[in-house]
Parts: C-alpha cells; structure tokens; sequence
C-alpha cells in the first residue's frame, strides 16, 4: 500500500469546498452569535474572510500544499473582518506555516498543520476563552494527531478532526454560561466545524481511498450542534424564518452505486435551504430547513429506507430562546445584592404603566379617594418573595397604612415617604437594584426632594381658601398640598400654577394628564406651556388617572 | 536614540488638523451598511453616515482593520523612517474591540522589521484620542520610549469621560451595552449618563429625565472631578455639533482649561450610539 498523500490541488478543492458549506450557512451562525459581542454577525465576518482567501487562491496559481496554503493563509490576513475573522486567519497562518516546503503532506504533516494554527490562534488571542472557536480547533488537531500518530491517511485525518471538533462544538454550552443561557453553541465554533465539514467532504469526492468503508455509525454530521442549532438573534423575526422546521434523517441507499450525490442535492434543494449531504458508504445523511418537511422526506424515501428521523419547529425554538434571552437580560448584567420587591400605590393605567416601566413588581390600586387598606398593602407585600420591599405610597394619606403593613410581615421592608406621584417616579428613577438597601433608602429619599409636585382638580362646593373664593366645579390648583390657583377652565388653572411653581432652574416640566381630558385640550395646554416657558424641556404622558385632571412634575 | 511615530485607529477620533500636525497615523476600521463596505473616515464621513444611520432600517455593522491593514502600516513606516524607528500603536479598548488584537498579532508579524509596542487605552473615541495626542507631542518633544509609554499608561488614571445618548437602541442592539442594560425600559424620557469603567466597558453612572438636565448634570460631575487644577477637556458629539460648540463655550468660561478640542464621533463607533451622544472629557494635568 503506498501511503496516501494529499496534494497542492487537493487542498485547494477542500478550502473551496469548506467555503461553500460556510456560504451556504453563513445565516445560520450569524443567528448563533452571542459571545463575546451578540452582534449577530459571526457568520457574515468569518464568510468574507474566507471567500477573501478563495479570491486569493482564484487570483495566483499556487502549486504545492505550501504555496496553496500560504496564497490562502494571505488573503485571510487581507479580509479578515471581526473576531472570528481574525482568529480564523489566524488558523490558518499556522496552518500554513506547518506546511512550508511541503509539495504534498502526508497524514501526520497535515495534522501537525492543523495543531500549529492551533498554537497560532492561541497565541494571537490576548485572552483565550474555552468554549469558542479556538477550544473547537483544538480539540479537532488533537484528534487528527491521534489519528495520524496511527498512522491514518489524510482523509482518516480529516474524518477525526471532523468527529472531535464536532463533539467539542456540542460540548461549547458546557463551558461558556452565556451559551447554556440561551441554549445554543459557539456560532464561530460552527462556522469552523462547517468549514471542516466541506473539507472532509471534499477530501471523500476528491480521491475517494478505496479501503476505507465508513461505518454507518460514525456520526459524520454531529447530533448534538445541529440539534441545538437555535435561531436566536433578535434580528432575526420569527416571521424572518423561511424554512421553519430544521430537518434531520438518514437514508440506508437502496442502490449505493447509482447514487449520484450532486443529482440528490441538486433534487432536493428546492425543499429549503441550509442544506448539508454528507454521504457514507451505504447511507446518506441530511440536514435541512424546510417549510414541509413531510414532503422532504417523502421525496428522500424513493432512495431506500429512512432513519433517525428528527425535526425541530424552529420558530418555536427562536421564541423560546428570544424570551429566555430577555429574561437572562432582565435578570443578568447588574447582579442585585438583594432580592428587591417594590411596591408602590398608583391609579390610572399610564400612571401604573410608567412605575412597572420603571422596576416596580406590584401597583396597588388607590390614591386620593380611595386609600388601600393596611391589609391590602400586607397582601401586596406577602404575593411576592423577596428579600427586601421598598414602598411607595405616593400619597401621604397612605402613609401610615404602609408603614403599619411593614410591622405586620416577616421580610424587612423601607418606606420611601412619597406624597405625589411625581415623587414616587422621581424615587423609582434614584433606585438601583445593584445597591444595598441603606443606600437606596438615601438615594430616593434625595430624589423626591428635586422635584416639585403640583395637581389640577377640581372643587365639589362652593369654598374660600386662603382668602380665594371658589366655586362649585371650578378648577383647582395645587401645588404640594397648597391651594395656589384656581379659575372656572383647566387651561388657565394650570397655566397659573405652573407660573408659581417653575423658576429659572427648571429644566424639564412633565404633564401627566387624566382620563376625562381630551387630546384637543392637551395639545393646547402643551402649546401654551412652550410659550410661556420656552427654555423648558416638556413631556406628556397619558396617565388616565381619576380624580386629577393633570398632575405636573417641575425639575 | 531612535525614531518613535505614533499610530492609532479611526476611532480615535482626532481631527485631522491634529493628525497632520502631529504626523499621526490612521488605520481606519470599516462600516458595512448590507453589501456596502466603508474606511472609518476615509470613504465615510460622520456627517453622511449619521444621515444614512437614520434613515437604513437594518443597522450597519463594523469590522476591525485586517491584519494586513496594519502590517502594511508599519512596514510603509519602517520604510519612511528607516530602521532606528520605534513605533507606538494606541487603540480603542480591546473589551470594546477586537483592533487591539488585530494590531498585537500584526506587531508580532513584523517583529523582525519593526518594533511596535501596542497600547490598549482602554478607551474610546477621542477620550483616548486625546491619548494618542499627547504621547504624538512628548515623542516630538524627544522624549524617550519609556517616557512616552509611562505617559501613556498614566493618562487613563487621570481622565474621566461621561456622556449622554438620545436612546439606548443603539448601544443594545448592537451588543455594547455593558452594564448600562439596567436603564433600559423605561416609558419616561431618561437620558441615562454613561462613563467608560476601567477597562472601558460602558457603565451607567446615573439616570436623569431630560436631556438639558443631563447635560448640565454631567459639567456638574466634570466639575467635581476636575477640582481646582488645570485641564485639558473636550466634547464629543454625533450629529450634534451646535450643541457641542456651545458646551465647549460654556466649558472655557467655567473650568481652568488648558485645551479644549471638540470633536465629532466617527461612524464605528456611532454605529453603537446613534446620533444625540453629548460628551465631556476631562484628563486632570
């Protein structure tokens, strides 16, 4: 038996080959991107980086196993584009090195290439992390030294480099948290494992050994990272996915010697896209995303009998791993250093919206006319388990209902003494979830001194106050708790108001209108602020609470 | 005693008065808006691509300079200057970028030509610009290497940098948003003020309504941080440069400024914060 090499042209069709199956699937690995950056682009910047080399190699005629590689490895240094790209040129210079001088390289010279991208790629990375592209590479030259040491051929080399960089992608959740959190593997690591798989594609169309007969068993595309391959990018809508289910099986070939592999693809591409054959001596495997993949494997049964069936509803998958994604946002990043509930007592949906916008778990329903209870305020406290609960009451009739809940539950719990619900938002925002409870306490207590309140509503009887006679149904203005302005229409109630709260320091003035005002009656109310306080900043929101008509913020 | 000339990256943001001055070399990191692939500063300006920024629905993506975009520049260096030329390469936070990296694996490809001793600000934007300006006038000054590298490591201990942005979008969508994601959400207009931590993650520093209190909040806190002693400071801004100009105005009459520069953020990094982005930096002399 002579011993089998593999030559300059030879090469040169595998990186064709690899840069084929990346192409084919470089959405895929884009939507797999969550480390380091979720940018969503490792797919895109590893293909350009490796088509930048394929251009290279179109470019020059390289001869030997050297010369292709180093013609390769150049136009990778050239285009290399992010991190994956970059660590990717990286391989593949060590590779090169390894095969300087080299006309034709044996097994065991091309798998000491393949360790010494390994070493370069290491060694390029400032800080090498485990459980990305370059813990993938490493573990397949691993394997191919093995395989070589037994003296196995190329393509026996490719075979294990495949096996082991495929078994170390599926093993990428083990070791990066943020991968498990989302639940998929390392994109740059795939886009490498299917740079490998069209080599060793390749290397079996190109110069096929006659002795070796794959074992059907010999998991040539791997379970696991396809299985897991999730489409996760928030980029990418469910209603962005064409093909939504990811379709897998095997086919035992009824007639292994008619079977033309690029007939068969070519057949069965119009089913979806993704697509990977691989062929084994009696079996072929597929991997596709299919709309119908009923019809995809009616088709496949004409070339013999079917197995290891597995189809996964990818859009299902991307919602669940979308909202797994949002809730280790929610709950990842700033780790609390206590378990934080925040009650606070508000009426009207914009005015509850805006304080759940702001981190509050639980509203209790009430203000001026309808205070909570004590029991309520308990019952609150008690539905959710925490640590420790801030409340806001928001109103200073509610007060001591608060603080007599606090001595009647177990869990500590902080009273921040808002009285308005401009106080209560201006607390909510001094609040962080990363501080202790002490300093929280401080910061939103601070906070409800920069602001001033001020409420428009209206009288229910004839009444004199502060030496201004009112009238039944007119207009009131107050501004924290002090009777300031009133006139029968709201527009110049609230005008008068606003005159005695806002000074030359006022930045910003926020009007959160109530829900028997009218949008025509806003606008104006809006525009006459912007004339009469033209260096403030003004923001509206529909509050749709009872009661009050408008509630004004004066920062 | 050798030769030292300073290189940085496009996102350095230095104005190109200064860079020719200063005879500082850009290598420019690209933006990709689909198909079409952009230099940071070369093919792109800032003006045309906040214009486009806002009107594409699919944002850009940015790539880092190849390694042979930096190799080329050091050898043409090399060439210019001859062999007693030492070079410092200054780059953009290698937590925020890859171009540390990149210029590093470069350095070592021509170790046998050219010395380069590549420095990771640990900053962005002209916060290390600022860096890479001043270690251009000490190796002018004929400073020595060492000199010119201890400069280097001791500017980033001495200089504060907070921002304001118009919405956190962009810094979400585009994966940078650090430890800021806490700020996220809210249906109130919060103008959240960002710094850069040590190693130049963005981190929150505090949250206020309003933009114009945001803006006044942060000369506050430069205030606070520069104290009585001299400063060189200066603005950063996208797409907003009536506002830049007029803080700068506001910042020579209230501080003991020795310098005050203000510049426009470049697309690479404007891709991460959109348009709106005030900013205020203070390195203490």
């Amino acid at each position: 038996m002579t011993e089998e090499i593999l030559t300059g042209n030879e090469l040169c069709l595998m990186l064709n080959e690899g840069a084929k199956i990346l192409e084919k699937n470089a959405a895929l690995v884009d939507a797999l991107n969550v480390f380091p950056v979720p940018d969503g682009d490792t797919g895109k910047n590893m293909n350009l980086t490796f088509q930048s080399g394929v251009d290279e190699l179109k470019k020059n005629a390289a001869q030997g196993t050297d010369q292709v590689a180093a013609t390769f490895s150049h136009g990778l240094l050239l285009g290399a584009r992010g991190n994956s790209g970059v660590i990717l040129s990286q391989i593949f210079r060590g590779l090169s090195r390894g095969l300087n001088g080299l006309q034709v390289a044996n097994g065991r010279q091309l798998a000491e290439a393949f360790q010494q991208g390994v070493d370069m790629a290491y060694k390029a990375v400032m800080k090498p992390v485990e459980g990305t592209i370059l813990t993938v590479a490493k573990e397949g030259a691993k394997g191919a030294l093995m395989e070589a040491r037994r003296g196995g051929s190329p393509e026996k080399v490719m075979e294990t480099l495949v096996r082991e960089a495929q078994r170390a992608l599926a093993n990428t959740p083990n070791q990066l948290p943020v991968l498990k959190e989302v639940g998929v593997v390392d994109s740059g690591g795939q886009g490498l494992v299917f740079i490998f798989e069209g080599f060793l594609s390749a290397i079996k169309q190109g110069f096929v050994p006659t002795q070796v007969a794959a074992t059907q068993d010999s998991p040539i595309i791997s379970e696991e990272p396809v299985a897991n391959m999730k489409v996760v990018h928030s980029h990418v809508h469910e209603t962005d996915i064409q093909h939504g289910y990811c379709t897998e099986f095997m086919v035992h070939l009824k007639d292994k010697y008619s079977f033309d592999e690029n007939q068969f693809k070519e057949k069965i591409s119009p089913f979806g896209d993704s697509l990977l054959v691989v062929t084994g001596d009696q079996f072929i495997k597929v991997h596709i995303h299919a709309e119908k993949p009923g019809e995809v494997l009616s088709f496949a049964q004409q070339y013999g009998m079917l197995d290891r069936m597995k189809i996964d509803n990818m859009r299902l998958q991307h919602n669940e791993v979308l909202r797994k994604q949002e809730e280790s946002q929610e709950n990842g990043v700033v780790q609390p250093k206590e378990n934080y509930v925040l009650v606070a007592v508000a009426s009207g949906k914009g005015v509850t919206d805006i304080f759940r916008s702001l981190g509050v778990n639980r509203v209790i329903e009430g203000g001026q006319t309808m205070n909570p209870s004590t029991e309520d305020i308990v019952r609150a406290i008690e539905k959710v388990p925490a640590n420790h609960v801030i409340i806001l009451p928001n109103n200073k009739n509610i007060v001591m209902a608060a603080q007599q809940a606090a001595q009647l539950v177990s869990v500590p719990v902080t009273i921040i003494p808002s009285k308005t619900i401009p106080q209560g938002i201006s607390a909510m925002l001094a609040f962080n979830p990363a501080e202790s409870s002490e300093e929280n306490e401080e910061a939103m207590k601070e906070a409800i001194s920069y602001v001033k309140s001020g409420s428009i509503t209206y009288s229910v009887r004839d009444t004199t106050i502060n030496q201004m006679p009112i009238h039944k149904g007119d207009y009131i203005g107050m501004a924290e708790g002090d009777l300031v302005s009133s006139a029968p229409d709201s527009l110049h109630t609230s005008l008068q108001l606003l005159e005695h709260m806002v000074d030359e320091d006022t930045e910003l003035i926020t009007v959160i209108y109530g829900e028997d005002v009218g949008e025509g009656e806003v606008e104006t109310l809006i525009q006459e602020i912007g004339l009469k306080f033209p260096d403030c900043e003004i923001e509206t929101h529909n509050g749709g609470q009872p009661v009050y008509h408008y509630l004004f913020s004066v920062e | 005693m050798s030769k030292i000339r300073v290189v940085t990256d496009s996102t350095s943001d230095i104005p190109i008065s200064l860079r020719g001055e200063l005879g500082i070399k850009v290598v420019p990191l690209k933006v990709h808006f689909g198909k079409e692939t952009y230099l940071d500063g070369v093919t792109i300006t800032p003006s045309t691509f906040y214009e486009k920024l806002v009107s594409t629905e699919q944002l850009p993506t940015t790539s880092q300079p190849a390694p042979l975009d930096f190799t080329q520049m050091y050898e043409s260096i090399r060439e210019e200057e001859g062999e007693d030329v030492e070079i410092i390469s200054i780059h953009i936070a290698g937590v925020l970028s890859g171009t540390y990296q990149t210029a590093n694996i470069a350095a070592s490809m021509v170790e046998d030509k050219v010395k380069v001793h590549v420095v990771d600000s640990k900053m962005a934007s002209y916060v290390f610009g600022q860096l890479v300006v001043a270690v251009a006038r000490a190796a002018r000054e004929g400073k020595s290497i060492e000199e010119c590298l201890d400069l280097a490591r001791r500017m980033k201990e001495r200089t504060q940098v907070l921002f304001v942005v118009d919405t956190l979008t962009y810094l979400q969508k585009g994966g940078r948003i650090g430890k800021a994601s806490a700020f996220l959400g809210s249906l109130l207009n919060v103008k959240p003020i960002l710094t850069l931590d040590e190693n130049g993650t963005v981190s929150p520093f505090e949250k206020l309504r309003g933009k114009k209190k945001a803006i006044n909040h942060i000369i506050e806190a430069s205030k606070n941080y520069a104290g009585q002693g001299p400063v060189v400071m200066s603005v950063i801004h996208s797409a907003s440069e009536e506002e830049a100009v007029a803080l700068g105005e506001k910042i020579r009459q209230e501080f003991n400024v020795q310098e005050l520069v203000v510049t426009e953020l470049g697309p690479v990094i404007g891709t991460y914060t959109g348009p709106g982005l005030v900013g205020i930096v203070v390195y203490k002399l």
